[in-house]
């Protein structure tokens, strides 16, 4: 039993580098890459602040870094984690939270898995660390689309696969021009008027 | 029940500090210590310095050992560096090359 599973103990602390080729429990701390073929689960109590590469990885505890997982990233009740989450199966259970852009399908797990969706996507992901250019009203002069993303990831607390999704359809449909935002304007300084 | 396991076929580069027990059936290279036993096991290779309460080494290690009780070297085990400890004993068939201080 102990030979096929490692354990690092709850008031363990490894700073460093966990790799091998067995399953791996972590109910301490990792401040450290672990890369492992076998399964790793990080315990409700566990803390891990770097990327954590697996067959399967089970998160009940808090990761700060990337999971990657062969088969499955599975992120139970509890589970914290702030990073980009790719597997093959992703699993998000209610109580779980997440930060940060989640990709499943097949090959994400493979080394190879720089997809076109991925390139796409992923810029819409990260584009709440960039400021949004000319936040709420872009000018007549640039309907781009671009900003309209920016704004929605902003202000979107949600996972990033809802962004990326904000994004596209933003694209489609140009924000509405500025003219009759101010028809309404007139409208009401003229009923003001009125009054 | 050892509480921390780095299981054969695991390789810890860096620092492992805990308080609880801790076995060592694969691979650590850094700093470990632990303020309860530490075993090394048959086939284990640490290379590092080793602090603990009490330390027992059946597999290879190389470093240098502090132990608040007692250091054990058993039949099988291959230490190079400082021992240093109240009580050290060492099996016959062991290897060992380094200093021991029992605090004499």
């Amino acid at each position: 039993m102990a030979s096929n599973e490692s354990i690092i103990g709850r008031t363990t602390r490894v700073r460093g580098r966990v790799t091998g080729a067995v399953d791996l429990l972590v109910l301490g701390f990792v401040d450290g890459e672990i890369a492992v073929s076998g399964d790793v689960t990080v315990d409700a109590h566990g803390l891990v602040g770097a990327s954590v590469q697996g067959r399967r990885l089970v998160v009940r505890g808090a990761v700060k870094g990337d999971l990657l997982g062969e088969e499955a990233v599975v992120l139970e009740d509890g589970a914290r984690v702030v990073g980009d989450v790719r597997a093959p199966r992703v699993a998000i259970a209610a109580g779980a939270l997440v930060r940060g852009y989640v990709e499943t399908g097949e090959g994400n797990g493979a080394p190879a898995r720089a997809s076109r969706s991925e390139a796409a996507a992923r810029p819409a992901a990260q584009a709440r660390v960039a400021p949004p250019p000319q936040a709420s009203r872009p000018s007549p002069g640039g309907p781009a689309g671009k900003p309209a993303p920016a704004i929605h990831v902003a202000g979107g607390g949600g996972s990033s696969a809802n962004n990326s999704g904000h994004g596209r359809a933003a694209a489609r449909r140009p924000p509405p021009p500025v003219v009759p935002a101010l028809k309404k304007a007139k409208g009401q300084i003229a009923k003001k008027k009125e009054r | 029940m050892a509480s921390t396991v780095i299981g054969a076929g695991i390789t810890v580069e860096g620092e492992i500090t805990t308080d609880e027990d801790v076995v060592v059936s694969g691979t650590v290279r850094g700093k470990l210590s632990a303020k309860e036993a530490v075993t090394i096991e048959h086939g284990a290779t640490v290379e590092a310095d080793v602090t603990g309460g009490s330390l027992v080494v059946a597999g290879s290690l190389t470093g240098n050992v502090v132990a608040n009780e007692r250091v054990d070297l058993q039949q099988g085990a291959r230490v190079i560096g400082n021992v240093k400890a109240a009580r050290v004993t060492i099996a016959d068939g062991a290897q060992f090359k380094g200093n021991v201080d029992m605090d004499v």
